[in-house]
This record gives C-alpha cells, sequence and structure tokens, in this order.
C-alpha cells in the first residue's frame, strides 16, 4: 500500500510538468483552433536559452535562468506565430500543422547544433530538499514545480478574465469574425496568445529542466506527446481541466510502471488513452459547444 | 548508378507510406496510426520471407491484407472521434502497435543462427532481395511497380463516384451526411484502403533496410506519412510523390553538399514550404496549368 | 613595403603553382566516414570525423600510403552524416560504394550498422548474393556480434564481455567485501539493453557476485522515482547502469535525492565520455567504467592533441577511429593495393582480404586481437570519474 501511495504521489508531482506544457498547448487550441506542435520544442528551447545566463555571469542563481528562460520562451513564442501562423491562411488547418512539425525539427537541432546534443546540467530550486514521513517522501523540487504550476494556472485565469487582453482573447476565441466586427484585432490578439504561451512554455522548459536535472533535445518528443495527451484528456481549451489530466496522466504512468514495469507502460497509457477517447471524445472538461 | 536505384527505392517506399496516409487525410481524418499499420506489414512479410520462407510476392500479399484489416478494425472506434481527438487516438493506437513489437519475441533456430524479431534488439537478416541474387535496379523496378499501381488505382478511385464521396466527406460531413452518404463506411473504408497501403509499403521497407525494430516506426515516421501528402498537396496523387522526392531526394539527399547546414534547413524548409504553397506543391491552379499544358483537350476536365 | 608584397604574391603564386603541379601527380586515395552528425548523438560523428581527419594529417605528413608501383598515395576523407536512420546509413552506404572510395569508416549507432550491414554481400565473393561489396570497419556502433552478419564488415570495438569479466574479476579481487549487485538498464536501446542481460549480469555472476535485482527505465524517461526506489530496497554494494548519459544523469541525481549511496557505481563503456561530465560531474563521481581508452601513453595522448586540434575530443569511439586509419595504411600497403580508379572494386577486395587476415594490430592501449568472426579484443584500462574527469583507475594488462 505505501507503494501504491508512494509511486501514484510521485508520478502526480511529477505531472505538474505535464500539466504546464498541457495549459500551453490547450490555451493555443482555444483561441485559434489550431494544433502547435513545436510548443514542447519551443519550451525546452527556452529553457537551454536561460542556460546562457550562466555563461555570461557564472554562478547567476537559478532564479535568473529561469527568468531568462521566460523571456527567450516568449520571444520563441512569437517567432513561431511569425513562422508558421501569421502568413499561412486561416483556412489551411494542414499546412500550419505541417509548418509546427518543420519548427520543431528546426527548433531540436538547433540545439543539437549549439550543444552537440550533448546534456546540460540544469540548476534546481529545493533540489536538495525531501519531505519525509517515516518511509515516505516526497522531493521539495517538485512541490516548487507543482506550486509554480498552479500559480500559471491562476495567472493566467486572472489575465483572460479580468484584463481587456483576456477579454479579446476570449472573444476571438468564440468567433474570430464577430470579434473583428467589434473592431478587435484578430492578428495582434494570436500573437499576444503566442507569447503568453511561449512565456509559459518558458516556465515549464525551466521546471521540467530543473525537476529532471538535465537537459537534452531526447525530451522534446516525448513532452510533446505528452502535452497532447494532457489536452485532449483535459478536454481542447480547457485550462483546469489540462493541470487535472496532467497530474492524472503523471499518476496513472507512475502506478502503471510499479506493477507493470517500463516496457508494458507506455503501451497501457497508449490503449488507456485509445479506449478514452473512444468512449469520452469531449475529454473530462469538454467546452459546452465546440466549433470544431 | 546503383545509389540513385537506392535512392528511388526509398523515394518509392515512402511513397505508399504517404499516398495510405492521401487517401485518409481526402475524407478529412488526420491518422497519426499509418506508422502503426507500416510496422504491422514490415514485421509480418519479414517473418513471412524469412521464418516461413514465402516468396516475396505472397509475404507483400499477406502484409497488405494485414494492414487492411487492422486499419479495418482500429477505423470503427476511432472515427467516433473527429479532429485534434482523432490525431490523438490514431497516435495512441500507433504508438501501442509500436510498443507491442518492443515487446514482441520470437525467434526460430535456423542453421544454428536465431533468426526472428527479439523485442527491443529488432529483427535482422530479411536479405530476401539479396540473397536471391537481386540487383538494386531489380528491387527498384520492383517497387516502383507496386508505387504505380497504387497510384493509378487511387487516380482512378480519385475519378470515381467513390472519390467524390470521399471529398465531400472532407469538405463539410455535415452536408454529405444530409445527402444521404453513409459517413462510417466512407471513414472506415479509406482507413482500411490506406491500412493496405501502409502495410504494403512496410512489407518492403522491411527487406530494403533488411533489418527493422521498434524506434524505426516511432511518431516521426507517422509525421511523415502526413507530411508527403500536405506538403505536395490533396488535389492529386502525383503531389505526394513530388512531396517523397522533394524530402528524401532533395533536402535528404540532395543537400547533402551543405554539410552540417542540411540538417538545419530540413525543418526551415518545411516551414518555408508551408509558408509559400499552404495547399502543398500541386495546389489547384498548379494542377491546372499542368492538365492545360499537357492534358490537351482533357484540360477542361 | 610594396616590393615586399609583391615579392609575397608572387612566392605564393609559384608555390601556389608548384603545389598544384605537385598535386597532379599525386595520387589521392580515399577513405569514406560516416556517422551521426544530427541529433543528439552528434558529438560521435564529431569525434570520429576529427579523429580521423587527425589521422590522415598525420599520414599524409609522414609520406602518405605506399602503392603497389612504389608511388605514394595521399589520404582524403570524405564524411557523411548519417543522422542515426537505418534509411540515410543504407543510402550513405550506396553512395560512398559509388564514388572511389575504398573503405567505409563507421556508423555511430548500432541501429545503422545493423541494416548496413545487412545489406553488404554476406559470403565475400558469393556470386548468387547480389549484396553490396564494400568493406566497412566500425569504429563506434558496439553492439555485440554485429560483424557476424557479412564478411565485408569489420570493427575495432571493445569487447564489452572481456572488459567486464575482468573487471568484475579484479573488484572481487581487490574489495572482497562486495558481494550483491544491482543492475539499472536502459529498456530500449539496442546497446545498453544487451550490454545489462548479456554481459554484466552475466559475468558478475560469473565473478561471484550476488544479483540483488534489476530494474528498468527508457532512453527519454525523465522520473526514476520508482526504479530507484527498487534500487534502495535490494541495498547492493554495487549498482550498475547501463545506459547512456541522459538517462544516466537523470538515475544519479534521483539516487542523490533518495540517499542511495552504493559502495559502487558501475557504468556502460559509452557513459566514459565527456557527456556525462557535462550532464551531471557532481553525481557521478566515484563511477567506475572499463573503457579501451584513456591518455595515458605517449602515443595516446599524442592521439588526442591531435583531434583536439580538429576540433573533436578523444575518447573509446574517436580513438577508435583514429586507430582504423592506421590499420587500414598498414593493410593497403601489405596488400598492395594498385590506387588507381579504375581498380577500386579490385582494391576493395583487397582491403577486405587484408582485414580478415589481420591477427593482431596496432592500438594505442598495446596490441589488439582480431578474432574470426571480424571483431576486435581490444585492451582497456579502468577509469573512474574523480572532480569532473575521467582518471584511470586500474591497467589490468
Amino acid at each position: 500500500m505505501l507503494d501504491f501511495i508512494q509511486s501514484l504521489s510521485d508520478g502526480v508531482l511529477f505531472g505538474a510538468t505535464y500539466a504546464l506544457i498541457g495549459i500551453g498547448f490547450t490555451l493555443v487550441f482555444g483561441v485559434m483552433h489550431k494544433l502547435n506542435l513545436s510548443y514542447a520544442a519551443a519550451s525546452v528551447g527556452g529553457a537551454y536559452c536561460g542556460l546562457l545566463v550562466l555563461k555570461v555571469f557564472a554562478g547567476a542563481p537559478p532564479l535568473a535562468v529561469f527568468f531568462c528562460a521566460f523571456l527567450a520562451g516568449g520571444l520563441l513564442g512569437y517567432i513561431v506565430y511569425l513562422a508558421c501562423f501569421h502568413f499561412i491562411p486561416i483556412s489551411n488547418p494542414l499546412a500550419t500543422l505541417m509548418a509546427t512539425v518543420g519548427m520543431l525539427l528546426l527548433v531540436d537541432e538547433v540545439i543539437v547544433h549549439q550543444t552537440d546534443g550533448m546534456p546540460l546540467n540544469y540548476p534546481a530550486l529545493f533540489d536538495d530538499v525531501m519531505l519525509r514521513a517515516g518511509e515516505f517522501t516526497l522531493r521539495g523540487d517538485l512541490l516548487m514545480v507543482f506550486v509554480v504550476s498552479i500559480l500559471c494556472m491562476a495567472g493566467l485565469l486572472a489575465l483572460l478574465y479580468r484584463t481587456r487582453l483576456g477579454l479579446a482573447t476570449r472573444a476571438v476565441s468564440q468567433q474570430a469574425v464577430a470579434a473583428q466586427l467589434c473592431g478587435i484585432r484578430v492578428g495582434q490578439v494570436n500573437a499576444m496568445t503566442f507569447v503568453i504561451t511561449g512565456l509559459l512554455g518558458g516556465i515549464a522548459g525551466a521546471m521540467i529542466g530543473a525537476s529532471v536535472g538535465t537537459l537534452s533535445p531526447l525530451l522534446t518528443t516525448p513532452l510533446t506527446i505528452k502535452g497532447l495527451i494532457v489536452t485532449v484528456i483535459g478536454g481542447l481549451g480547457s485550462i483546469p481541466g489540462a493541470i487535472v489530466a496532467g497530474l492524472l496522466v503523471g499518476g496513472f504512468e507512475s502506478v502503471l510502471q510499479q506493477y507493470r514495469g517500463v516496457t508494458e507502460r507506455d503501451l497501457y497509457v497508449m490503449l488507456l488513452l485509445f479506449v478514452f477517447l473512444v468512449f469520452r471524445p469531449g475529454g473530462l472538461f469538454a467546452p459546452k459547444e465546440g466549433r470544431d | 548508378m546503383d545509389f540513385y536505384f537506392g535512392l528511388a527505392q526509398i523515394i518509392g517506399v515512402h511513397t505508399l507510406l504517404g499516398l495510405s496516409a492521401y487517401i485518409v487525410l481526402l475524407t478529412g481524418q488526420v491518422s497519426m496510426a499509418q506508422a502503426g499499420f507500416f510496422a504491422v506489414g514490415a514485421y509480418a512479410a519479414g517473418m513471412l520471407t524469412v521464418l516461413a520462407g514465402w516468396a516475396i510476392l505472397p509475404a507483400l500479399a499477406a502484409s497488405s491484407l494485414l494492414g487492411a484489416a487492422v486499419a479495418c478494425a482500429v477505423g470503427f472506434p476511432a472515427l467516433r472521434v473527429k479532429g485534434l481527438m482523432l490525431v490523438i487516438a490514431t497516435l495512441a493506437f500507433g504508438e501501442a502497435v509500436r510498443l507491442f513489437f518492443f515487446n514482441f519475441d520470437y525467434q526460430v533456430a535456423r542453421g544454428g543462427v536465431k533468426l526472428g524479431p527479439l523485442g527491443g534488439e529488432g529483427f535482422r537478416q530479411i536479405r530476401y532481395f539479396p540473397e536471391n541474387g537481386w540487383t538494386t535496379m531489380q528491387v527498384m523496378l520492383f517497387i516502383w511497380i507496386f508505387v504505380v499501381l497504387v497510384m493509378a488505382i487511387l487516380w482512378w478511385l480519385d475519378r470515381s463516384r467513390y472519390g467524390a464521396v470521399l471529398r465531400a466527406v472532407g469538405e463539410d460531413e455535415l452536408a454529405a451526411q444530409s445527402v444521404g452518404i453513409n459517413l462510417t463506411a466512407v471513414k472506415v473504408s479509406a482507413m482500411t484502403i490506406g491500412g493496405a497501403i501502409a502495410g504494403l509499403g512496410g512489407g518492403i521497407y522491411a527487406h530494403y533496410t533488411t533489418h527493422i525494430e521498434h524506434a524505426s516506426f516511432g511518431i516521426l515516421l507517422a509525421t511523415f506519412a502526413l507530411a508527403y501528402p500536405i506538403l505536395g498537396g490533396l488535389g492529386s496523387v502525383f503531389g505526394t510523390v513530388v512531396a517523397a522526392i522533394f524530402v528524401q531526394g532533395f533536402l535528404v539527399e540532395g543537400l547533402r553538399f551543405l554539410g552540417d547546414w542540411r540538417n538545419l534547413l530540413f525543418g526551415a524548409l518545411i516551414v518555408l514550404a508551408m509558408n509559400l504553397r499552404p495547399k502543398g506543391f500541386l495546389d489547384a491552379p498548379t494542377l491546372r496549368w499542368i492538365r492545360r499544358v499537357f492534358g490537351g483537350k482533357r484540360g477542361a476536365a | 613595403m610594396k616590393k615586399i608584397a609583391l615579392k609575397g604574391i608572387t612566392a605564393a603564386v609559384a608555390l601556389a603553382f608548384a603545389a598544384g603541379g605537385a598535386l597532379a601527380q599525386e595520387k589521392t586515395i580515399k577513405i569514406a566516414g560516416f556517422g551521426a552528425k544530427s541529433g543528439v548523438v552528434r558529438s560521435f560523428g564529431i569525434n570520429s570525423e576529427a579523429a580521423m581527419l587527425a589521422a590522415a594529417d598525420q599520414i599524409n605528413k609522414a609520406g602518405g600510403v605506399a602503392l603497389a608501383d612504389g608511388s605514394k598515395a595521399k589520404i582524403k576523407i570524405d564524411y557523411y552524416d548519417d543522422r542515426c536512420t537505418a534509411e540515410e546509413g543504407i543510402s550513405v552506404a550506396r553512395r560512398m560504394a559509388g564514388t572511389d572510395a575504398l573503405v567505409g569508416v563507421g556508423p555511430t549507432c548500432s541501429n545503422v550498422a545493423e541494416p548496413l550491414f545487412g545489406i553488404l554481400q554476406k559470403k565475400a565473393g558469393d556470386a548468387s548474393d547480389s549484396g553490396l561489396q564494400f568493406p566497412i570497419f566500425s569504429d563506434v556502433a558496439i553492439k555485440g556480434g554485429l560483424a557476424r552478419i557479412s564478411e565485408w564488415s569489420f570493427r575495432n570495438v571493445p569487447n564489452e564481455m572481456t572488459m567486464y569479466s575482468s573487471m568484475f574479476y579484479w573488484l572481487k579481487q581487490k574489495h572482497p567485501e562486495m558481494k550483491t549487485v544491482f543492475g539499472g538498464v536502459e529498456e530500449d536501446f539496442a546497446h545498453s539493453r544487451a550490454t545489462w542481460y548479456v554481459v554484466m549480469k552475466d559475468r558478475a555472476a560469473a565473478n561471484g557476485y550476488t544479483i540483488a535485482g534489476e530494474t528498468k527505465w527508457l532512453l527519454a524517461d525523465t522520473n526514476f522515482a520508482t526504479q530507484v526506489r527498487e534500487m534502495k530496497k535490494a541495498n547492493a554494494d554495487v549498482v550498475a547502469i547501463s545506459a547512456h548519459p541522459f538517462s544516466t544523469c537523470g538515475v544519479l541525481k534521483e539516487m542523490q535525492r533518495q540517499g542511495v549511496k552504493p559502495k559502487l557505481l558501475v557504468g556502460l563503456t559509452s557513459t566514459s565520455s565527456l557527456e556525462t561530465m557535462q550532464g551531471c560531474a557532481k553525481q557521478a563521481e566515484g563511477m567506475m567504467i572499463p573503457t579501451s581508452f584513456a591518455p595515458v601513453n605517449k602515443e595516446g595522448k599524442a592521439a588526442a592533441d591531435a583531434t583536439a586540434k580538429f576540433k573533436g575530443s578523444a575518447d573509446l569511439h574517436s580513438m577508435a577511429a583514429w586507430e582504423n586509419m592506421f590499420i587500414l595504411k598498414q593493410v593497403m600497403e601489405s596488400e598492395k593495393i594498385s590506387g588507381n580508379p579504375k581498380d577500386v572494386q579490385a582494391d576493395r577486395r583487397k582491403i577486405r582480404d587484408g582485414l580478415a587476415k589481420l591477427k593482431v594490430t596496432k592500438g594505442l592501449l598495446g596490441d589488439t586481437k582480431r578474432t574470426e568472426d571480424r571483431e576486435a579484443d581490444k585492451p582497456y584500462l579502468f577509469v573512474q570519474a574523480k572532480g569532473g574527469n575521467w582518471v584511470v583507475l586500474h591497467n589490468p594488462l
């Protein structure tokens, strides 16, 4: 029983990183009804950019690295918007999808060229803290990631529901044409959405780097898949859904690993996902009325 | 010269992969399961020629049928979901197939050597072509006979009533349904044809590389299956061929002289291509132009 | 001032002509290198290419390769990127075979070597087999038993069986108090998987260790809590990790968090590189690995320095590429290849036969025995991570 609780809590805490990536996917999908497959790669790219701080000021505190990753993530988000969304007509969802795949490959390869593909050490906060209760342990750094992702969600919801930008974003996501008729610059709102998700991605990348301890381009594909899974389980466009789904996926994965071993773990995760989607196509928190 | 024949072999195999996604895309479904059907075909054909001692043609026929059967079985449940949900559902299925082969051991001793798939270590020595003395050119021609055959069938389907039905479903499901089209039948049949093509392509692939392992059939391959028809354009089967030549012939092999820049340009040129040709290389105006120039009287069609 | 410049230019032009004239008469021999220069294994390709270029440079400066007609030829290296994929590896092999390259050195990844050796002719000279007839002399791809696939495939990679056998034997003598071994294996990568199940586990048991258990993870995994807990429960004296640097680092960091401190850490051969030190130098401290190269003698240091000039780092893999160049030079000279473009296929066959004949080759650490199935039995030593570097712990030879 202790094993079960332990692996569940390990997994759920680690799921916070999946949730962070899932929020980004879901936000872009919610606003533009399009998929940005390069999101996880750009997030990891942002985290790599954070390491530049250490090159300039050796011994800079981890927070400075995270902050730099945050900014770089926003910039990368804007670049992705320009490269994959701005010039491609809205009626071509497949073209934007493929462009983001190209972007994913490009970001990956740029990272590889800069680092020769070698894993890099990533600084962390509270990585030496272990909360203990008898045999039971909780990782301090993962608790921090957990708190950060809750804060991000709160910030994002505040942005969406308390600011004019958020109002415009929601308007565009509900009816782009009507929003345009009301005088909202749809292009600008879309670009802002990308910058915001990019900033978020930068944090997510940094948190993932911090909780794994090392960064490698190997991370991008699994994170992309996890992010997509979290997005659909949570319900497209639902931010609280993405958080719940992220924790759920993390927990599931960890428990299955405990009882079925690593070679079968992903097999069961994928089969469960398939069955889940077939029987509950809307996800956990399905939006009331989808346009799709 | 052998090098170019070899390259043509790869392009042929990838064209088949792309065509398997093409027909599914026509109905508006984005399927990431094609790499899974491809893997099923590869393992099936490899096991039939190496372990059961079959000739290549019946083995490919079997792999193609198996691919179709699996696709059909997946088609029914998967097509309950739409849009992004379908992308993820099929992706989950494709990954599950890959992970099945990751856990799949079936080895038989042949002449003191154990042959057959061995989990994560893969399946080696699928050497039907070289063992029977086929030259690179012969293999290339063999592959392209299938490619041309499949293209001809798809081209003909496209011009038939069935093709019109496929595209109608792709354009607007609701409208198609309202004129009495059976959505499930159309989608599942397209998926099945796609599965057959992918199974065939996979069977050829296994004999082309002589060694297959689960890692070759991952998300990247599934993405490329979609990339060919999207890059090439959904207007015509020829788009997929053009895109396979563009990716394998130009981006991968043609840019080799650029050294390290080749890898960076790979992604960048895909982004650029989609910005410049959002409807694919062979979009409607280009196709019209081609028909006008080459088609003569059929230009009006 | 002007005069000097003018003189300089004249001299340069004259020199260029002289060099051009000399080049026109000089024969060149092409050796093709190939490996991964993209993706996460890019550093392997860069290092191998640098080592090959450095070795060629050294051979050329010493006069080059003696040909059958008594003339000397310079070596030219072409390096191809195979992106660590089967299809590109096959394309590259066909491309190399289409040029006048006499032999290929590579690849990086075992999953490229498998299909590549598969398209080669299985038995040399078998007319019924239409496989490619091109000798390949691998430097990096290390998965056990690959060269058996074709008679045109040769390898100069360390024999993990011998190395780990010897290491566990030495450990038993040196630290008799250590009794149990726990294994951690990266399950979805052919090399790491085979090394644990076939090599480490078997050799540890053969040397009197009790296997206290094993745990598995995947190449791109990020959360190792469950696995490390199993490791903690087993409480073994030795923890052997058969994984590549990225997941090795992840596991080591999790071990630190959970406070798992075995008496000794053992790692996978390929982990004894710069990568591990970049990812987790602090946590890898004390890890012991058998390797077939460390700059311990004069030749080794010189090779490492020469490679560094071509912007590569010397490790067990890149130095195998270095050794291959000198072995190939020796074979070309002893087999009396003609070096004429029209004799390319005959020369390739001569090189193949020459490589097959070798019983012993010179390596940087000493003599390497060649086995019947075209593999190498390389000398080795044990290194240990200390303060961000790999230092030699013991030289068993």
